[in-house]
């Protein structure tokens, strides 16, 4: 780059001139780049409203063994085997529609997954089993499911008699 | 009528109230009402706001119906009906969970043409989705892509996305189960790009599932961000039609050229357009003649122009009253779907996106990934390197080319698939997403 100014008195420095371009242009950019994290940060929310993730799911003496009882609300089914419980999702791992229980486990209606009586794929899209959930019992004697502590298949909560 | 009776003559008494009135009309227009010579005519569009979109003249081919179908055109239009109803629905729509499908039932029993507008609004909502793809066929298919014009192709695709993206967002608000599924389903796709889905999907719904949260961010996407986008990408479209020389039209033999300062030499025909002047100039260049630069994309001989007013203006007058016509018909007779209330516990089985996801729909039964974000990115890519891909000239503003018969097959396979997989997805389809026929 060549300088054509001759006013008197001008410093003749492309090299400056160059850095306060990339300065202006860097600053600029620095600027333009925080305002777009900081309005991510804003749009991304702290606090959701959703339905709480820690479901009570009521006393052990609830559920007859053998069972499997639906919680639509809680979008999950609780088993019992005896003393053993268990928390299964109903969210189809494909697309997240809501299967159906079914003589042979769970379909989904949506795309046509279809899991077995573990909740394991056996047919249809879905990447991954349903999700087991931990469950715990509080003092009192109340059974809590854990949404958001997902558990592998087959654990479950063995109460003593 | 004389340009004079718009610029008034020395002699008349300017100041009398007698004139006021015919002052106030030149101070809002600069022509008048019914140009009548042809720089009034000219006039009339070069110092309007809305019509000076268009030069004073355009080519006679520009309107002949086979060379666009007006499509272009129409789905502006389209747009156009779209915020119209769009923001008078605004005025009787909440969105929250508990009143949003009741604020749909209001509309149809007790608001006053409320099931008529929505409908309107609907319909309208799929005619743009089917006219902006016609629209990106058409241009495809006529090389209207090709240098110079890929940028303006670019900003094509982009507003394809934004449609589509609007009309997502547009569905989730009555808030039935056709809405809840839907968006339940489309958000999840979106969980499956690499790294960020997950973030993606949180940061559009605000929350883990479609709820509160997500039903006031797609309104406010849907009322405001994404057209105001839309908006001003579609300004920019029109503009760079413009820039880029008008419509894409055959090319001409190559003339004997000037450039000035040398003597006239012959011109390769792979010389790009401006750089070529003519020996005799049919009509005069300006500025652009002198300046090293890339100028506007004249042509080299007498084009044959009509002048905008009437020609244009009057068959665009006439494109819009027939679809608003053809849209008003269609809502009065077909009703805006409205299902049962969002049921976050059940969903409809077979859960359907609208139409134009069906394609998306059907592959995505096979594979999350690959058909919701593999396949659909990489054709969005293809999309977008398309006018730099075909390099070689030749084939613009003609409609299905020889000299383009591999790109245009190319593209019909794919479209034709794509319609396939939609066919498939639409009617095909049963319970449990099962395959079925329908009759």
């Amino acid at each position: 780059m060549t300088t054509t100014t001759h006013h008197p008195g001008a410093i003749e420095s492309p090299e400056r001139r160059h850095f306060f371009g990339w300065l202006t242009g860097g600053a600029l950019a620095v600027y333009a780049a925080s305002t777009a994290a900081l309005s991510f940060l804003f749009l991304r929310p702290r606090v959701t409203y959703g339905p709480p993730t820690r479901v009570p799911i009521g006393k052990p003496e609830a559920f007859a063994s053998g069972n499997q009882v639906v919680f639509p609300e809680a979008k999950l089914v609780v088993r019992r085997q005896d003393s053993r419980f268990a928390a299964i999702s109903t969210v189809c791992t494909h697309l997240g529609c809501i299967v159906n229980p079914s003589d042979t486990g769970f379909d989904c209606p949506c795309h046509g997954s279809t899991y077995d009586d573990r909740g394991q794929v056996t047919g249809g899209p879905a990447p991954r089993g349903l999700a087991w959930y931990r469950i715990v019992q509080l003092p009192n004697g109340e059974l809590v499911v854990d949404k958001h502590d997902v558990v592998e298949a087959d654990t479950f909560l063995e109460l003593r008699a | 009528m004389s340009i004079h009776q718009v610029v008034a003559p020395a002699n008349q008494d300017d100041s009398s109230l007698r004139a006021l009135p015919q002052r106030v009309y030149r101070a809002l227009f600069r022509s008048p009402a019914i140009p009548r010579t042809e720089l009034d005519r000219s006039q009339s569009v070069s110092a309007n706001f809305f019509f000076h979109i268009h030069s004073a003249k355009v080519q006679e081919r520009t309107l002949k119906f086979r060379t666009t179908m007006g499509l272009g055109l129409l789905s502006l239009f389209t747009f156009a009906i779209l915020v119209v109803t769009g923001v008078l629905l605004m005025f009787y729509y909440v969105p929250a969970p508990e009143q949003a499908y009741q604020r749909m039932l209001d509309l149809r029993g007790a608001v006053v043409f409320g099931g008529f507008l929505r409908a309107l609004h609907r319909w309208s909502a799929h005619a743009m989705v089917a006219l902006v793809l016609l629209h990106l066929c058409r241009v495809f298919l006529t090389g209207a892509h090709k240098a110079p014009r890929e940028f303006n192709w670019v900003i094509g695709v982009f507003l394809l996305l934004i449609t589509l993206f609007l009309s997502f967002t547009g569905y989730l608000l009555p808030w039935d189960q056709l809405a809840y599924w839907a968006i339940t389903v489309g958000t999840s796709i979106a969980s499956y790009a690499p790294v960020v889905g997950q973030q993606i999907r949180f940061m559009l719904l605000g929350d883990d599932a479609v709820g509160r949260e997500a039903l006031l961010r797609f309104y406010v996407l849907h009322v405001a961000v994404l057209p105001g986008l839309l908006t001003t990408l579609v300004g920019v479209h029109f503009w760079r039609i413009r820039k880029d020389g008008g419509l894409a039209r055959p090319r001409l033999p190559p003339p004997e050229v000037f450039v000035p300062g040398t003597k006239p030499v012959a011109q390769s025909p792979d010389a790009p357009a401006h750089d070529r002047f003519p020996l005799k100039p049919g009509k005069t260049y300006g500025l652009m003649c002198l300046v090293p630069a890339r100028s506007p994309n004249t042509e080299t001989e007498q084009e044959k122009t009509v002048q905008s007013w009437p020609a244009a203006l009057s068959r665009e007058l006439l494109l819009f009253l027939l679809l608003l016509a053809a849209l008003c018909l269609v809502a009065i007779y077909f009703h805006a779907p409205l299902e049962e209330p969002a049921n976050p516990l059940h969903p409809p089985n077979p859960a359907k996106a609208p139409w134009y996801f069906l394609g998306l729909q059907e592959m995505v039964s096979y594979s999350a990934f690959w058909g919701g974000i593999g396949i659909p990115g990489l054709l969005v890519l293809l999309a977008l390197v398309a006018p730099f891909l075909e390099r070689k000239k030749g084939g613009e503003g003609v409609w299905m080319d020889h000299s383009r018969a591999a790109a245009n097959w190319t593209f019909l396979i794919l479209m034709g698939v794509l319609g396939f997989l939609t066919l498939i997805g639409s009617v095909f389809r049963g319970e449990n997403w099962a395959l079925m026929v329908p009759w």
